[in-house]
This record gives C-alpha cells, structure tokens and sequence, in this order.
C-alpha cells in the first residue's frame, strides 16, 4: 500500500465530487430526510375534527362536551345534524369522528342509556388511538371510579413525544440509504464513462484503488453525522442521554457498512442509473422497517424478528436509541454485542467487496 | 395515426428493457404485498412481563388476560430490579409490578393503583399499549356498571384491518416514484442519445409528440395498476370497495398525467439519467411523505398542510380513501379531479415551453 498513490487518488475523487456537484446531494438528501420526515410523520393523533351533536341539552350532555373541548386531541364543533348528514360530513372527509347524545340521555342513566360514536376508520392507527381516547374522555365525563387506576412510569421518552421516536431512528435509515448510493455511483460512474480503465492498466492495486474510492464518502458523511446531531438535539429537542464517544464510533462503522453496500452494488451494476436504483432499493425497505421508527423491533412477529436480525439497522439503531434516550451505553451487555456485531459486519463487507471486484475486463 | 406509431415506438423501447419490466412488476406486486403484510402500526405481540410479589390467584385470572394478538406471553420476573433492566435492555415493553396493597385494595374493593412501567420510546405504540391495558382491567374487581353504554363504531374498516390502508398507501407511492421517474427518463434518454432533436424535426407537432410519449408511459403505468388492484389489494388483501371503481381509475388516469407534468418538468432542466435520479428523489420524498399517505395531513404543522395543497398527491390519496372506504359519490369527488387537471395543465404548459422547442 502506498500513501502518496492513494493521496493522488483520494484528491482526484474529491475535485470530481465537487466539480459534478454530487457534493451538494451529500449535504442536502440527509439533511431533507431529516427535516421533512420529522416533521411530517406524526404519529400521535390531534386536532380530530369532532362534531358532537346533542340532542340531550343536559347538565351531563354540557360537561361531556366540555370534557372534549379541553383537550389538544379533539377540534370540536357542536352542530344541530341529523345521523345522515353527520354520515355524510364524514363520508366527504370533513369530519372525522360523529358524538350522538341521544335526547333524553341522562334521565336514562343506568337504564340502558346509549351513546354513540362514529369514527372514520380509513386510517387504522389512528381509528384505534381514537376509540381509546374517546373511551378515557366519557369515562372521565361519567364521573365514576374504576376499579384499578393505572399509575404508568413512562421510560426513555417520559412527555411521549414524537419527535424523540422519530429522529433518532431516521439516523440508521439516512447512512444506510445515502452513503450507499453515493459510493455505488462514483465507482459505476468510472465505468459508464469508460475511464474505469485508467484503474485497470495503471500500476494501482486493488486494495488502494478501494481505499481511496471509499473514504470520500465515508468522510463525507462523517461530518453529516455532526449536522444531524445538531439538528436533532436543537431543532427537534431530542434529549442525548448516552455516551457521545460510543455513538459517534458505532455511525462510523455503521457508514462504514454501508459504503461497502455501495461497493458490492458497483460491482454487479454497469450505469450509474441502475447503481442509484438499485442501492436505493435494496437498502430503503429495510432501513425503513426495522428502524423502530413504525414499531419497535421487540414487538414483531417472529418472522420479521429473524428478517430484522439480517439487516444492519436495527443493530445501529438499538444504539443511537441507546444513546439518545436511555444512557445505558456499554454497562449493558446488549450494546457491546450489537456493536460488534456491526463490526463484523463492517469487515464482512469491505472483504466480500475487496474479493469480488476485478481489476481486469470481465 | 401519428400518435399510434409513437405510442408503438415508446412500448416497443419499454419492453426491450427486461430488467425494467421486471422491476416494474416486482413494484406492482410483491413490494404492495410486503408492505401491506409486514408495516403494522397498531401494537401486536407487545411483550410485557411483570412481578407478583402478592402472590395471589387474583393476579394469575389478570395475567391470563393478556393474550394474543396485542400481548406476546407475559414473562415473570423476580424482582422490580429485574423487570427495569429487562426494559432497559429492550427486551420487554411493558412491565407490571403487583404489590400486596394493589391486592389487598382490588380485593377490599377500594380505589387499587396499579404500578405499570413503559418503555415510552415509540410514543404513539406506548399511547395505545397502554389503552389496551385499561381496557383489559376495566373488567376486574368491583363489578363495574357503566352509567350508560359506549357504542363505538369504527365506520369502513371495523377491524382497524392495516393491510388495506398499506398496501393502498403503498400502491400510490410507488405510482408517484415511477410515474416521475417512467416519464421523465423517456424524453432525457432521447436528450442524451442526441435523438431528440430528430424527434422535434419530424413533420409532427411537438405538442402531439410531448403528449403521446406522456400517454405511452400513463397507460403503462395503468396496466401496472390493474395488475396491482386486481391481484394485491383485491386478491390478496381482500380490500372493500365502497364507492365505484371507475372513479378511481378516472383519478388514477389524471393523477398520472399531473406526475406527468412533473416529470416533463424534471426532464427539461436535467441533462442526463442520473441527473434526473437526483432530481426525482429531491422531489418525490416530500410528495409522498408529506401528502397524508402515510400519516394523517391533520396532525402535521399547519404551514406543512398549507404546502400539502399543492402537491397533486394529496388529492389523488383523500380521493382514493374517499372511493375505497368512504364511498363518495361523483360529485363529491370533482374538487379533487378538477385539481389533478389544473395542476395537469398548468405543469404541461411550462414543461412543453422549455423543451418543446428545437434549441
């Protein structure tokens, strides 16, 4: 291995990221992933459009509504419909969820009184968070005492918020999917354009030609890790709990992986366009289940379970959740296997990559 | 006549791409039907554990209630120390302690407080685990009369079934992906092959040439929908059709030109390939994330629901939701096609400018 050889080829590689302004994609992909899907994957349900329609006029029927309106999850708006107007306010998607008070409904108290309620069930997640909010309210509205209270102690993510369910996931499905492509694309581009064969007849070897096709990405996105923590800690308030060393380590190894994934995808693919689709494709799906941000890995059925232990993700993201939320940090044993394990992988890869590429004409 | 021997000459480029018919009916297919059997997003299998330190029969009748399909097998632990490390070690979400006061008050029926720890980390899921939990011990203790009865009905999807609200979500983003990219790679590839001035010197209208290349690839993409309707979501996940299926191919048929115009758009800025790949990921995750596929628009930011109007996806997914679950009729439906066509028109408009024209 000689350095000044790599050094040429790692200042050739870097001019050329920036000339065809792939350098700004680096950048700007995370940081868009970040914002947009922080931002716009809620899954908390607020702001429900209500229309509560009271034909009761009690004391009771007054407090239920109240109850309602005094919460951030429902907008509520008492109106005078009949049962096939409301359907209809619901069927145009106006509305989202119909209260019937039925008249004479607290005189029936304990005598079959009934009352109804009708929830858009096009969105499962939220019909389901709905009906249980819905049920909480009128309890509460009824006045009554129930047999056991629950006293939950919430850990890692104590206010419930959302943005500290999100964020910290998306890191694992940001550096697999981004560095990937981008490693993929500067190998096939060489290819494509047909100077893959500058490598092939130069006096370079195998192992230089990888290492100073590999660390422009990797360094790439070595700073992007420093942006994204920004991000999450100032923009979205994400408490960081952990060891800084111990999840900066594990996202280099972890981007580490992933440009290998790049390296294997360059091997198999000969234009740049089917190099982006394909790592794409094969790196978005995975990154996106198993990443806890949909639903933690511990409560999948067992097929999923075994498909979740195949991918890198969900090791990676154990950490970074981890790091961010619970602070255990190496005191637990799980977390030193994990990042071995993403070790291993890291060489796995690279080797596989190092095996299989040619420095000769197929 | 001249727009049958482009359209012949577009579908006979398409089908000598193996490797993209392939791909497009894996996209049609098996990734609608993974996404609709594996994304879950109410809890399942939630593995729980607990301590009975009361160590009464009370305690087994509440264990035995957690079951299958919200609860994976309730795990015993020794101690409280036990059961927290369990959690923070991620293995259990949810963790009972049932102390000898819990016992003795649920059993002298007095207000019992029962100690539950969570691990709160995916919010939403701890939200409605823990909804599951008071449901389940609203049965228990002093027989509980309700002053009057909760009749709650879920309209369209009684079940809260996922698949089909996924594999529908599913369907329109993979629409979106390869509408933009179909399209746009249609005319650059021409661009970058150097042939596409030869297309505009033809003794044909570029506007006719524009729109027939369009229309070859939209009536790709609707193949590719039929496949997808007939063989995933009506096959295999049964899905409910409340409103008319005609309607949603009308909207499909609009929605495709709208990405249509985008992509026309994408194609006449960029210079190769790979130039429109950037471009159409730059693009097309904001479109499908932030257009409600995924999540409700309602509990987005409001200036994010503001910029959500124009995206043409919004309209085509509440107008979907609207056929397969609501069941809404034509006239109902019309705000959203006429939105599709404006938004059709006017990306046609400014796409046929800049390349509709020789140099």
């Amino acid at each position: 291995m000689r350095i000044n050889v790599i050094k040429a080829y790692f200042k050739k590689e870097v001019i050329d990221l920036i000339r065809n302004k792939m350098i700004i994609l680096t950048y700007l992909i995370p940081l868009m992933i970040l914002i947009l899907f922080g931002f716009g994957i809620k899954m908390e349900v607020t702001h429900v459009r209500t229309i509560i329609i009271d034909n009761d006029h009690s004391k009771l029927s007054l407090e239920i509504i109240n109850k309602f309106s005094h919460t951030k999850y429902f907008d509520v708006k008492v109106e005078n419909l009949t049962y096939k107007e409301a359907l209809h306010k619901i069927q145009t998607n106006k509305a989202d969820m119909i209260i019937i008070i039925p008249p004479s409904f607290s005189k029936n108290l304990y005598k079959g009184a009934q009352i109804g309620v009708f929830i858009d069930g096009s969105f499962p997640l939220r019909a389901v968070t709905l009906q249980g909010y819905v049920e909480k309210v009128l309890i509460n509205g009824f006045n009554i005492k129930l047999p056991i209270k629950i006293e939950n102690r919430n850990f890692f993510n104590e206010s419930m918020r959302d943005y500290n369910a999100i964020v910290p996931g998306l890191f694992g499905l940001i550096f697999l999917v981004v560095p990937a492509s981008l490693a993929a694309i500067m190998i096939v581009k060489e290819k494509e354009v047909g100077t893959i064969f500058n490598f092939y007849s130069a006096p370079i070897t195998k192992i230089e030609f990888i290492i100073s096709k590999l660390i422009p990405p990797f360094l790439f996105h070595s700073v992007n890790i420093f942006i994204l923590l920004i991000l999450a800690l100032y923009l979205f308030d994400v408490p960081f709990r952990g060891n800084f060393f111990i999840f900066w380590i594990a996202s280099e190894i972890y981007i580490l992986i992933s440009v290998g994934i790049g390296l294997l995808v360059s091997i198999i693919t000969s234009t740049q366009i089917a190099a982006l689709v394909l790592s794409v494709v094969i790196t978005i799906i995975p990154g996106f289940l198993y990443s806890g941000i949909l639903m933690p890995i511990s409560s999948m059925g067992k097929e999923s379970l075994i498909e979740a232990h195949i991918f890198p993700v969900m090791y990676y993201n154990h950490l970074v959740y981890d790091s961010f939320l619970v602070g255990e940090g190496f005191k637990s044993g799980g977390n030193i296997l994990y990042f071995f394990i993403l070790c291993a992988y890291a060489v796995i890869l690279i080797t596989l990559g190092t095996l299989f590429l040619k420095k000769a004409i197929k | 006549m001249k727009m049958s021997a482009i359209l012949k000459k577009e579908f006979l480029v398409f089908f000598r791409n193996i490797g993209l018919v392939v791909f497009i009916l894996y996209a049609f297919t098996l990734d609608i039907y993974i996404a609709g059997k594996g994304i879950k997003v109410t809890p399942r299998n939630v593995p729980i554990g607990y301590v009975n330190e009361a160590d009464n029969l009370i305690v087994n009748k509440i264990i035995s209630s957690f079951h299958k399909p919200e609860f994976k097998k309730p795990k015993m632990f020794l101690s409280e120390k036990a059961l927290k490390e369990a959690i923070y070690n991620k293995k259990i979400m949810v963790g009972i302690v049932f102390d000898k006061e819990f016992v003795k008050n649920l059993l002298s029926k007095k207000e019992a407080k029962l100690q539950v720890l969570v691990d709160a980390t995916a919010a939403a899921q701890a939200e409605v685990t823990l909804i599951y939990l008071q449901n389940i011990l609203m049965k228990f203790g002093n027989n509980l009369k309700l002053p009057a009865t909760i009749d709650i009905i879920k309209l369209f999807n009684p079940n809260s079934n996922t698949k089909w609200f996924m594999s529908l979500s599913e369907l329109m983003s993979n629409i979106t992906m390869l509408g933009l990219v179909l399209i746009a790679v249609v005319f650059v590839r021409e661009k970058e092959n150097g042939t596409w001035d030869i297309m505009l010197l033809m003794p044909v209208r570029g506007s006719l040439i524009i729109f027939s290349k369009i229309l070859s690839q939209v009536l790709i993409l609707m193949v590719g929908i039929t496949i997808s309707i007939g063989l995933i979501v009506f096959g295999a996940f049964d899905t409910p059709i409340n409103g008319n299926l005609f309607y949603f191919y009308l909207i499909s048929f609009l929605f495709a030109f709208a990405i249509g115009g985008i992509a026309l758009v994408i194609a006449s800025v960029s210079k190769s390939v790979l130039e429109v790949g950037h471009l159409t990921i730059v693009i097309m995750l904001p479109l499908i994330f932030l257009s409600g596929a995924w999540t409700p628009i309602s509990s987005m930011s409001p200036f994010i629901q503001y910029l959500s109007y124009l995206s043409p996806l919004r309209y085509y997914i509440e107008a979907t939701q609207d056929i397969f679950f609501r069941g809404s009729s034509f006239m109902d439906l019309l705000p959203y096609l006429g939105a599709e066509l404006l938004m059709a028109l006017v990306l046609f408009y400014i796409g046929y400018k800049k390349i509709g024209r020789l140099f």
